[in-house]
């Protein structure tokens, strides 16, 4: 089991791959004729549409190639969007509890970065909002729920404020695991998102990609999305380019990481709507069912609910000198990969846990009763638990040494 | 099918543990009523037979397994079996990104074999775990060049890949940079010396160079790097893994940075993607890289391991001031071409170059005696692909070509009008002296 926050880990399903493997799909090469490849782009095509179905976002690019890429589409894409109105807007507001991913690909679109802090129960607060929102401002991004699992309650009047001020709403798709059938990200007022087909559709993380980071936006910024996209005309799939001067241009060669595109559409042509409403209603249920049994040993900054994740703090609840970080190797002992520890960087001794609607309740159960038990340990037998891991093929490995003597191939 | 493994009596059991009724109340705790969404409107779900019979509908849409003849980036070369059966490994193929070393060593390992076979084939000192796509390592590869120079002027050839072009602008759009691009020369289909000479000064941070270039021209790249490092400016060698087991590495020439596109080594084609981008750099350079570093060190009883390392260039520590916003990479794919590489070994690379360069050779002598071609380049140094000029109906040789399961050159005046009547054909050691003979017949005929 991977229980990691922030980064949804869920069954593969076999049949996705079966299906990808198909050597019709393999062998095509990117510059064949429309004609000769009229089935790869139905099923581009066929993305995109659900896509802005799920999201309520009006159109989709699908060449980004992972979620920090498709960060970067985004903001490019509203950096164009002020250029084609010739306006200059310097700033994007980050919120402290962020990936660390939003700040960097905003530096790189070109931006200067306002950092908000959040309030006491770790969401955006409209006030404080109101103290760095100015004409500078192109678009505040955030994560909705956001990085401890909470639902920012307050994103009506958050869209008022930063619409008001002629700028726009990031949303960025990492959690979107959380909220499929339940609210869609253009009806809450975002107008430009990315979302993770890695980590929402199901597909396989591969160790480190490939991924895929389509991006959606809201029909006023389509001459800005980059090129080519897929378009339907007189029953023919197409290859459309935007005009060049409007639009961001080319994110990556050719049209999007093919083999990740079709196992997310086939993941949702399986699940259906109903089926990924469900997806998400069932992972908000198993974080809340993690959160019920831990929540009397450990601190929770978000209170006593969650949506499909949740960020405690095991300050205090740890024996000795005991840290976060020695109950994740404890785990790998255990039998279970640790989960994403020292973030959000606004929770002290932070670990996220993102159990996923595809694990089933006995191994909730047991990795409940695992984690108490380490906790447990921690206080009783903090040796093992600093000593950890043991189980597994090296122990605790030397990462200072590792930097400062890099020995990077054989 | 949604693949959830919850009854409705574990589910009861859940809801009493949460103190809530059913999931309405759960989530009325988290998200206000007004913002939520009726239903989704999509197709209801389907069944594992019927989700496989609407895949071999779309199958059928496309034309496929041709003989391919068409390159420009991507490149029909042949993987072999070990190669998916490897990789697909579920240790490999559904791994999470190995953040948690002690339980990782197999993804770890695998993708310090990658860079170590990355730095074997470039001459170069330090990989990184790899980029998403060639056209994404170029462009990283530009703005370290700008960040380690502190300059702000690149210059690069017109004969990079034209995707990789496009996507440099992009990726510079909002930054301060320069971008000169230098000419080939008409009859070589290479760079000049002296008209690079001519454009450099102190200011450029620096210049980079494709070879074999989008035309299929090989450059001489010992004399450009040269020419570049008299004026301190860095030399970014764009090159083709295929190409390596002849030509010089970049290493020898003495770039400072080697990029290229990886999906020759080991990946299908599959539309353009996925593939992956490797990087390369010489020691001064390895902290100013982007993206994921693999290193090796010990655990505590000394026993040989491999963690992520230098990892304080990166956006999950140094957010804003992080070398690049990159995360997820292609890991999957770059360990197919460490798998490949490992292989065909260094003997098997090399007899891998020398089949496509015969080929190829072979292909273009051939096309050369056909009535109404012309090689554009009269000189032309080329690698595996290369391009004539005819006066024949470029749309008609393809239809034609087609029909026989053959998917003809490229027509690179659709790419630039610069280029009409041109044709790009690239020759792969998959291509068999009968489908280039059929080739020829049909260019003959049309």
């Amino acid at each position: 089991m991977y229980p990691l926050g922030s980064c949804t880990m869920k069954h593969n399903p076999l049949v996705n791959e079966k299906i990808a493997k198909f050597e019709e799909f393999s062998s095509i090469h990117p510059y064949q004729n429309e004609e000769s490849m009229q089935g790869s782009l139905e099923i581009m095509y066929e993305l995109q549409k659900d896509l802005c179905e799920i999201s309520g976002m009006d159109y989709f690019t699908l060449q980004p190639a992972a979620g920090a890429h498709g960060e970067y589409t985004g903001l490019l894409i509203i950096a164009q969007y002020f250029k084609n109105k010739n306006e200059k807007r310097t700033k994007i507001i980050v919120p402290d509890s962020a990936h660390g991913t939003n700040p960097a690909s905003a530096a790189l679109s070109g931006f200067e970065i306002v950092s908000l802090k959040s309030d006491e129960n770790g969401i955006v607060s409209p006030e404080k909002l109101k103290e760095v929102l100015n004409s500078d401002v192109a678009a505040m991004m955030m994560t909705n729920p956001n990085t401890l699992g909470v639902f920012e309650k307050n994103i009506e009047e958050i869209s008022k404020l930063i619409h008001d001020n002629g700028s726009l709403l990031y949303y960025d798709g990492a959690n979107l695991n959380a909220v499929m059938g339940i609210v869609r990200p253009a009806d809450i007022g975002f107008d430009v998102m990315h979302i993770n087909l890695h980590k929402t559709f199901s597909t396989p993380h591969g160790g480190g990609g490939p991924g895929s980071g389509p991006v959606g936006v809201k029909a006023f910024l389509k001459e800005c999305l980059p090129s080519p996209v897929v378009i339907k005309e007189d029953n023919k799939f197409k290859l459309y380019f935007n005009d060049g001067k409007k639009s961001i241009g080319r994110m990556k060669a050719f049209y999007g990481n093919f083999p990740v595109i079709l196992k997310a559409c086939a993941y949702i042509k399986s699940l259906g709507g109903e089926g990924l409403t469900q997806a998400s209603k069932q992972a908000v249920i198993n974080a809340n069912y993690i959160l019920s049994k831990l929540k009397s040993k450990v601190k929770v900054p978000a209170g006593n609910s969650c949506m499909h994740e949740f960020a405690m703090s095991l300050k205090g609840a740890l024996g000795g000198d005991i840290k976060t970080l020695d109950v994740a190797k404890r785990l790998l002992d255990n039998g279970y990969y640790a989960p994403t520890i020292y973030f959000p960087l606004i929770v002290e001794e932070a670990m996220m846990i993102e159990p996923t609607e595809t694990e089933s309740k006995q191994t909730l159960d047991e990795f409940i009763e695992t984690l108490l038990n380490i906790i447990e340990e921690s206080k009783t037998n903090p040796e093992v638990v600093h000593n950890a891991p043991v189980n597994t093929s090296v122990k605790r490995l030397n990462e200072v040494e590792a930097a400062r003597k890099p020995k990077l191939h054989w | 099918m949604n693949y959830i493994p919850i009854s409705d009596k574990d589910k009861k059991e859940m809801f009493d543990s949460i103190g809530v009724k059913d999931t309405q109340e759960l989530l009325s705790l988290q998200i206000p009523e007004t913002l939520r969404v009726k239903k989704l409107n999509l197709d209801k779900g389907m069944s594992e037979q019927e989700l496989i019979s609407l895949f071999k509908q779309y199958a059928q849409k496309n034309k496929s397994n041709l003989a391919c003849f068409r390159g420009a980036g991507i490149y029909d070369h042949f993987v072999p079996s070990i190669v998916d059966e490897i990789i697909g490994r579920s240790e490999f193929w559904t791994a999470y990104t190995p953040y948690q070393a002690e339980a990782s060593q197999g993804t770890l390992q695998a993708i310090f074999e990658y860079q170590s076979v990355i730095c074997e084939l470039t001459g170069m000192e330090c990989s990184n775990a790899s980029m998403y796509d060639g056209a994404t390592a170029v462009a990283e590869a530009l703005l370290l060049a700008v960040r380690a120079s502190r300059k702000n002027k690149i210059i690069l050839s017109k004969a990079l890949n034209p995707e990789y072009i496009s996507v440099i602008e992009t990726y510079t759009k909002n930054l301060n940079i320069e971008i000169i691009k230098i000419d080939i020369d008409s009859k070589t289909g290479a760079i000049n010396k002296e008209n690079l000479s001519g454009m450099l000064d102190e200011s450029v941070a620096a210049v980079i160079v494709q070879s074999p270039n989008f035309f299929g021209t090989i450059e001489d790249m010992q004399e450009l790097s040269k020419t570049a490092k008299d004026k301190k400016a860095l030399f970014v060698a764009v090159v083709n893994p295929v190409s390596l087991g002849l030509l010089k590495t970049p290493g020898e020439y003495g770039a400072d940075i080697a990029v290229g596109e990886g999906q020759v080594f080991g990946n299908q084609m599959y539309l353009g993607g996925s593939t992956f981008g490797f990087m390369a750099v010489t020691k001064a350079l390895e902290w100013k890289m982007p993206g994921r570093i693999v290193g090796q060190t010990v655990d505590k009883d000394g026993k040989r391991g491999f963690v992520l390392t230098l990892q304080s260039r990166e956006q999950h520590i140094r957010r804003e001031k992080a070398t690049s916003n990159i995360c997820t990479n292609a890991a999957l794919n770059s360990f197919a071409a460490c798998v490949y590489a490992a292989y065909l070994g260094s003997q098997g690379i090399k007899e891998l170059s020398e089949t496509n360069i015969s080929k190829a050779r072979y292909a273009f002598d051939k096309i050369k005696n056909i009535k109404g071609f012309v090689p554009l380049f009269e000189n032309s140094l080329f690698f595996n692909e290369f391009v004539f000029k005819t006066d024949k109906n470029i749309d008609k040789i393809n239809e034609e070509l087609m029909k026989e399961n053959i998917l003809g050159p490229l027509d690179l005046g659709k790419i630039d009008s610069k280029y009409k009547n041109c044709v790009m054909f690239a020759v792969t050691e998959k291509r068999t002296k009968q489908e280039i003979d059929k080739l020829a017949e049909i260019l003959t005929r049309v």
